[in-house]
């Protein structure tokens, strides 16, 4: 039995707009996913923002109703079993809300320890143990309003475990941290999943995903568009190569030329300080190197290159070709 | 003529979205609940009160005096919550720094809350005539329209004072709060300014509203303009000076902060 | 036994948040301090008659008492919205009735307290006292009204939860309350139907025998006051059990919670 599963899952929103002349607007925010991750993955979902990978967490974490579909986690139900369900699972939120900023962070975990109705012999050892493993410990008593983004972050975290859950949704646990303290939480959600926990991670880092995930899924508008492990999604790229160089001014034509050469897949231009760098995806770099200069005869280039796709060119080129 | 008009409409359009900013959290729902809702409320206990403790024909009297405080409610709360919104949208430094002048800026936001001000009252008043059945035949009612107008000027005048306080202090709001329940009892709109002990007689004087809810008492009355001139004169004389220490406290909250010495307007 | 400790944890987090805010000072201490001495002006406008002086001397304490015990839950499920942990701990196994169980039970200590400074101002500021206090009846009274307004905020604070735009409405009703209840002169001078209005909220029955309590001159009904104030809180807490069962599936639906 999966440890989380999704079949056909939909969800619309429904909103009202305007102020007096009120007008209707529906937004659909999942257009039928099917999901089945299995006990003790750690599983990714990337996507950009808007593609519904915040709705789906707050579905499978009963905070949501689906308008359609089915969500279960760990064999409960999550429209109906939700009292069942929330004693077994933790989810965190990205972002430094959703904490009580004016007590200590000893004083949230007490409080959330009791609201997810754990016996107090059980709190007691548990408390210290997640402060020390989360790096918190001789911190608990500060207000979190004096903690760093990544202390309130490793607090959102130590909440979502307070309960010894089964299942962990972490929903972009490191945006806005820092760098140090993104590359800390990615290390203990590993740990985590290596300790025989299941989580559900979605990210719009592509690095995030590749660096820790057993699989994936790409998610965009509301619907999934590649899943598996991370060097299979690569394979989506997999026959291709990567043609890189920096030029300042980078005419229309050009890029049509460029667009027109055999075995190039996609021609993408971002400018990047006053030159631009452009990315060429193609099926042979070394052909396409060998004409370039025919096709911006008179142009200087720069850092000329080419290398092996990425995880990231290849959910470029996902996130591009379904839109 | 041309160009004088289209200053007009910019001017107008400016004040517009102003005042659709104020209340852009509010559903049209809430807007009606916090506009209509609780001023009505708010005058309504008070008319109550005072009908039980002296009689119903001094309804008029409770009616017009906590009308007319609702001024202060638009006047303070309207500026201070505009400088609480810049502050939480991060768009006071930008304030601070335009090189727009300043005191246009300063004053395009109160007359905002002027116009409000005066939209309360007059809903307030007109709902508190018709439940209460008040007599107004004898009323002077362009001069209470001028006294309306007056008044709402004049508490805009304290308001700046707070939204200037609101530079420096998180929490000027609750002071606002307080000063604003305040009034109430300085301000001679339950009962006469007499009764209060001297030094609080003092305080009344040096505030708006006192003179303006004599004067419009008057008016509805049937005074004359020139009966009540000089009430009004002083009125529009104590709003005038809180207006300007309002606006020099902002010139050197303003030059403070620029040197740095002002986290807390940021 | 674990949800009545979620409950009193719910409690006495609330009561430390209150403690450390300003704003709670505002509603509990400062706010009715500011309409007793109103009141009392005004109440002793007329040739200060001791039975109207009453209304002054608890006046001031009640409107503390309803506007801390009945908004305090309600903002604190808005202050929870802005903070983002309205969110968390609806999902937390511990049903939201619970919590706001808790959130309630803190306002009404605050709201208790409320009475105490307003007495005082009342004594010695206006030399106002309560003539012919029956301490039994006062405290029977006292504890009805209490029942009262725990019912009332505990069935309309889920609406907190689910709509932003109640907030300002249900601000309102905390001030229709003051009128509607007798807080401060008697009902008897308001037009018959805001009397009907009166007559179906709790609050009216047991702020009435509450006063009674303190003068002399009768007919008292205490029994039925009581009782009617009583039935009502009951009804109240019928309606609420189909509210919070509303509340739990809309708010699901709609994603409101998250929303700042």
């Amino acid at each position: 039995m999966p440890a989380i599963e999704a079949r056909r899952l939909r969800k619309t929103y429904k909103t009202t707009r305007g102020v007096f002349r009120r007008e209707k607007v529906e937004r659909v925010a999942l257009r039928g996913v099917d999901l089945a991750i299995e006990p003790g993955e750690l599983f990714g979902v990337l996507g950009p923002n808007g593609a519904g990978k915040t709705t789906m967490t707050k579905i499978f974490t009963t905070l949501l109703l689906p308008t359609s579909g089915a969500a279960t986690v760990l064999g409960l139900d999550a429209v109906h079993d939700q009292w069942a369900l929330r004693r077994r699972i933790g989810f965190v939120f990205g972002g430094d809300r959703g904490l009580y900023w004016r007590l200590s962070g000893l004083d949230n975990l007490r409080y959330f320890a009791d609201l997810y109705r754990i016996p107090p012999e059980v709190t007691r050892k548990r408390i210290p143990a997640l402060l020390e493993r989360l790096g918190l410990a001789g911190r608990e008593r500060d207000r979190v309003e004096l903690y760093s983004r990544g202390m309130k972050q490793r607090l959102h975290l130590a909440r979502g475990l307070l309960n010894d859950p089964e299942v962990l949704f972490l929903d972009e646990p490191t945006i806005g941290l820092d760098p140090v303290g993104a590359r800390e939480l990615r290390v203990i959600v590993r740990e985590l999943a290596d300790a025989g926990k299941t989580v559900f991670l979605t990210t719009h880092y592509m690095f995030e995903a590749d660096a820790i995930c057993d699989r994936i899924a790409v998610i965009k508008g509301g619907e999934i568009v590649a899943e598996g492990t991370p060097s299979s999604i690569k394979k989506v790229v997999q026959d291709q190569g990567v043609v890189e160089f920096e030029v300042v001014g980078m005419p229309a034509e050009r890029v049509a030329g460029l667009r027109g050469l055999q075995g190039v897949k996609s021609v993408a231009v971002v400018d990047h300080e006053l030159a631009q760098v452009v990315t060429i995806h193609c099926s042979s770099p070394a052909d396409v190197m060998t004409q370039l200069g025919l096709v911006l005869d008179g142009m200087s280039l720069e850092k000329v290159s080419s290398r092996e796709p990425t995880l990231e060119d290849a959910y470029v080129q996902l996130i591009g070709e379904s839109s | 003529m041309r160009r004088l008009a289209l200053e007009v409409a910019v001017f107008v359009r400016s004040i517009w979205l102003q005042y659709v900013a104020l209340f852009q959290w509010a559903t049209i729902n809430g807007y009606i609940a916090y506009k209509l809702l609780l001023p009505v409320t708010q005058i309504l206990f008070f008319v109550e009160l005072g009908v039980y403790a002296t009689g119903r024909q001094n309804a008029l009297y409770f009616a017009l005096g906590n009308a007319l405080q609702l001024t202060a409610n638009a006047g303070i709360f309207g500026v201070i919550a505009t400088v609480a919104n810049e502050r939480q949208y991060g768009t006071l430094p930008l304030l601070l720094a335009s090189p727009a002048n300043r005191l246009v800026t300063f004053l395009s936001r109160a007359i905002v809350n002027v116009i409000d001000g005066i939209a309360t009252v007059v809903v307030g008043l007109v709902i508190t005539v018709i439940l209460f059945g008040l007599d107004l035949h004898r009323a002077n009612l362009p001069l209470l329209g001028l006294c309306v107008v007056v008044i709402s000027l004049t508490t805009a005048g304290l308001g700046l004072m707070f939204g200037s306080i609101g530079l420096v202090m998180r929490d000027a709001i609750i002071l606002a709060n307080v000063v604003y329940y305040l009034l109430l009892i300085v301000c001679g709109i339950n009962f006469p300014v007499s009764r209060l002990p001297f030094v609080l007689q003092l305080v009344s004087y040096s505030l708006p509203l006192t003179r303006g809810v004599q004067a419009a008492r008057e008016a509805a009355a049937g005074a004359s303009i020139g009966q009540v001139s000089g009430l009004l004169a002083g009125e529009l004389m104590i709003g005038l000076l809180w207006a300007l220490g309002g606006y020099a406290l902002f010139r050197i909250l303003e030059s403070w902060a620029r040197r740095g010495g002002l986290q807390e307007a940021y | 036994m674990s949800l009545i400790r979620a409950g009193w944890r719910a409690f006495v987090i609330t009561i430390r948040m209150r403690v450390i805010s300003t704003w709670s000072y505002l509603s509990w201490l400062v706010f009715p301090m500011l309409f007793t001495i109103v009141g009392l002006y005004v109440l002793s406008s007329g040739g200060a008659s001791s039975s109207r002086l009453v209304y002054g001397v608890l006046g001031g304490g009640l409107i503390g008492y309803w506007s801390v015990a009945y908004l305090d839950a309600g903002n604190s499920i808005q202050d929870e919205r802005w903070s983002g942990t309205l969110e968390q701990i609806f999902a937390t196994p511990t049903p939201i009735w619970v919590i706001l169980f808790g959130k309630v039970c803190a306002g009404l200590v605050f709201g208790l307290v409320s009475f105490l400074p307003n007495a005082a101002l009342a004594y010695f500021g206006f030399h106002a006292v309560l003539p012919a206090l029956d301490p039994w009846k006062f405290v029977i009274s006292l504890g009805v009204l209490t029942l009262s307004f725990f019912c009332i905020a505990l069935t309309l604070a889920p609406l907190f939860a689910l709509w932003r735009w109640a907030f300002s409405m249900l601000n309102g009703f905390e001030l229709g309350v003051y009128i509607l209840c007798g807080f401060m002169f008697p009902i008897a001078a308001l037009a018959s139907w805001a009397q009907g209005v009166a007559g179906v909220l709790a609050p009216t029955w047991a702020v009435r025998a509450l006063y009674a309590s303190t003068v002399m001159q009768g007919p008292h009904d205490f029994t039925l006051w009581w009782l009617a104030a009583i039935g009502l809180s009951v009804v109240y807490l019928a309606g609420a059990y189909f509210l919070y069962g509303l509340v739990e599936r809309e708010a699901r639906v709609s994603g409101e919670l998250a929303l700042a």
